[in-house]
């Protein structure tokens, strides 16, 4: 109920804002039409660091001015979100073959922003359904205004894009067959495994277990079907993908320990700032488990009991 | 050694003396004019004989040939009308309707079954048609797979099908446009094949006349007698069978380039804008499934397409009342599908979704049945045309050669007695 009443109360500020957004002595944010030419190979963002986790994950403070955010007032103006969301995700992004829906995790984090915006998701979104490799591009074209699709935070991602605080902590794993020798990824060297092109596990792969022989797809579903085809011995991706594919195929398990530190957060276009902060001050809402937001999205979607939410951070300073 | 091969030197110059005697002086010439006349006659009969069989086993490889590229073409079509029908029952989500599950079925089972005819009548095809029978395997079972995954719920599925889709365009859809392109190339082979035939009959028909006119010439000089009766009979035959041969090989001729210019470029024009079509329907379903990404797809189908109205506008233009209703249902078709693009773009992706599993595939269906019914009618005339063409022909094959017989006769006997009269 509160929060039905908070997001009227944004969207009366909202469209206060646009109003004032269109007389010109009020300098702004800049839109997303002026946002970088898209490139894959980006320098990391200046003064961020993989190693130092508070480096890489601190995103913008959910500042004072959040609610009068001009990206907001033309995503309300246009009637819809565009989300960049999986389709192939089992319990983050997935499209349920008998209802035809597409729902998971990333699916109600994205329906929460809507319903902050629009007062209800419903009808509010457009999933726009993306592999792994389309996801910067697409930011970075405006194509769509926010990415929710198990996407991990790192310094050289911040240099084409934004992201929210960390939503979501996982880690890369390995998915073998049931009766395979291998206890852990080292134990696939000089084997063949899969892994999805633009994803951060075949990065990964590819500087700490070079001697493994990767097989990249553009979708990470495919490698599933490589998988249950025999034309790989294994899936190196996030847990998140790997438990959805081992609750596809009972054959198919994860070894060894979580081998990197995944943290999620939710992707924007580098120059929508306003919007970052506007998103981030919904976290901080529904991370807080006295809200319950993010406790009830976990637990409809994950088994096992609750962590702890992941802390936000909001020291990056802004542009 | 070599004193048994060689002839002793006596009894060569005996041979080559009496050689010399048989065709020395007026009797000798005469001689040597029967001999020319029965073989001109004998000649011209063969080359008859050969130039109509010619042209009937050319027009006979035409017919089969065209009949394979038409059982090629079937193939393609199924399988594209199959795989059309699986990616647009994916779509509706849930279990896929009885109706499209049949057709995808059909689709199958006919592809298969053509496949088996054309590499049964072909064996120069046979391999590669082996070939693009182990795809339909593979692509079957990806798609058993991609169903059972749905059939729990997994989404997988999409994976196994967008596989399936991949695997049927990249490996079995282009060796079969390759072998497409082969039986053209066989059909033109066989054309120009027949277009030869008429040569053989000319040669024949002139050295005969040539050889049994200036025999009677010389005999009118020699003899005194101004008409010899058996050659002016040989002559008059020759002439005769040779025009009328000529003449139905011209005909035949006519009837083949004409049957070239309609019958097969109609087949062969629609069997494409129904393959091409089939293609588009499934791109149409692709890039709803994609969801935002198919552009690629989408672009694909302006293409395929356009293939399309260019192939029918022109077939509507030279053809009959079949090829206008194909045009216009597919017409109906574009108005339709343009109203699913405008559904997805406008961000209404279930209307799209809607309109994509309906009245999409019901104007979709009618411009199937109306394409499919023309398809028959044309190939079958194909058919006719091409039977008939080549029907005459080897009757006239062996007429000629007996006529060439009995010319051969005639001209024995108008010289034989001129002979004589030297004894």
């Amino acid at each position: 109920m509160r929060r039905v009443i908070l997001g009227v109360l944004a969207a009366a500020v909202l469209v206060a804002g646009c109003g004032a957004g269109s007389t010109p002595q009020l300098p702004r944010v800049a839109p997303s039409s002026s946002s970088p030419a898209p490139s894959s190979s980006a320098p990391p963002a200046p003064g961020c660091d993989d190693n130092i986790y508070k480096s890489r994950v601190a995103s913008y403070a959910p500042g004072a001015s959040w609610a009068d955010s001009a990206t907001v007032a033309k995503i309300k103006s246009r009637g819809v979100l565009r989300a960049g969301v999986a389709a192939d995700n089992l319990l983050f992004g997935h499209r349920n073959p008998i209802t035809g829906v597409i729902e998971g995790f990333d699916i109600d984090v994205v329906n929460e922003v809507a319903k902050a915006i629009f007062g209800t998701a419903s009808g509010h979104v457009e999933y726009v359904v993306e592999n792994f490799a389309q996801r910067i591009p697409d930011l970075q074209s405006g194509k769509v205004d926010i990415v929710a699709d198990i996407m991990t935070i790192n310094c050289a991602r911040w240099g084409q894009i934004a992201f929210s605080t960390v939503y979501f902590q996982a880690g890369q794993q390995v998915l073998v067959r049931k009766n395979a020798p291998y206890k852990n990824i080292a134990d696939l060297n000089g084997r063949k495994v899969c892994t999805a092109k633009g994803s951060t596990g075949n990065e990964n792969v590819k500087s700490l277990y070079p001697q493994v022989r990767r097989v990249i797809v553009d979708n990470i579903s495919d490698c599933m079907v490589l998988f249950q085809q025999g034309s790989v011995e294994g899936i190196v991706s996030d847990n998140t993908v790997l438990n959805g594919f081992a609750a596809q195929d009972p054959y198919a398990q994860i070894v060894g320990p979580k081998f990197t530190n995944e943290p999620y957060g939710l992707g924007f276009n580098k120059a929508n700032v306003d919007f970052v902060r506007y998103v981030n001050a919904l976290l901080a809402k529904w991370l807080d488990p006295k809200d319950g937001t993010w406790a009830a999205i976990y637990h409809k979607w994950l088994p096992g009991p609750l962590p702890n939410p992941p802390s936000t951070n909001f020291d990056r300073p802004l542009p | 050694m070599t004193s048994t091969l060689a002839a002793p030197p006596q009894t060569r110059q005996v041979v080559v003396r009496a050689a010399r005697n048989a065709f020395a002086g007026t009797p000798g010439r005469l001689r040597l004019a029967g001999i020319a006349t029965v073989l001109a006659c004998l000649v011209f009969g063969l080359f008859a004989f050969v130039a109509a069989t010619t042209r009937a086993n050319a027009l006979a490889n035409a017919r089969a040939d065209a009949a394979q590229l038409v059982r090629v073409q079937s193939i393609r079509t199924n399988l594209v009308f199959a795989d059309a029908n699986l990616t647009n029952a994916f779509l509706v989500g849930g279990l896929e309707p009885p109706s499209a599950r049949a057709a995808y079925e059909q689709g199958i089972a006919t592809a298969s079954k053509t496949l088996a005819d054309a590499a049964n009548d072909s064996t120069a095809d046979a391999k590669v048609l082996g070939n693009v029978n182990q795809v339909i395997t593979r692509y079957t079972g990806l798609v058993e797979s991609a169903r059972a995954n749905n059939r729990l719920g997994y989404p997988l599925g999409a994976a196994y099908l967008r596989q399936a889709t991949n695997l049927l365009r990249s490996d079995a859809l282009p060796p079969l446009a390759a072998l497409g392109q082969t039986e053209q190339a066989r059909v033109n082979h066989a054309y120009s094949d027949s277009a030869g035939a008429t040569a053989w009959l000319i040669a024949g028909l002139v050295i005969a006349l040539v050889v049994l006119l200036v025999t009677q010439v010389w005999l009118s000089v020699r003899t005194r007698r101004t008409f010899n009766p058996p050659l002016v009979i040989a002559t008059a035959l020759v002439l005769v069978i040779g025009i009328a041969v000529a003449g139905v090989l011209a005909w035949s001729q006519g009837k083949a380039k004409d049957t070239r210019g309609g019958a097969y470029f109609a087949t062969l024009g629609l069997a494409t804008a129904r393959i091409d079509a089939f293609d588009a329907k499934s791109a149409e379903s692709l890039a709803l499934i994609a969801r935002g990404q198919g552009q690629a797809y989408n672009a694909s189908f302006d293409n395929l397409s356009a293939n399309v109205s260019a192939v029918l506008d022109d077939a509507a233009r030279r053809g009959g009342a079949d090829e206008k209703a194909a045009q216009e249902r597919f017409r109906d078709y574009l108005a339709v599908h343009a109203r699913v693009r405008a559904a997805d773009d406008g961000g209404h992706w279930d209307d799209a979704v809607k309109l994509a599993t309906g009245q999409a595939n019901t104007v979709f269906q009618n411009f199937s049945d109306a394409s499919g019914t023309a398809l028959d009618r044309r190939s079958a005339q194909l058919r006719r045309n091409l039977s008939s063409a080549r029907s005459p022909l080897p009757a006239f094959a062996w007429i000629g050669l007996i006529a060439g017989v009995a010319a051969a006769i005639a001209a024995g006997l108008g010289v034989a007695p001129r002979l004589r009269e030297y004894r």
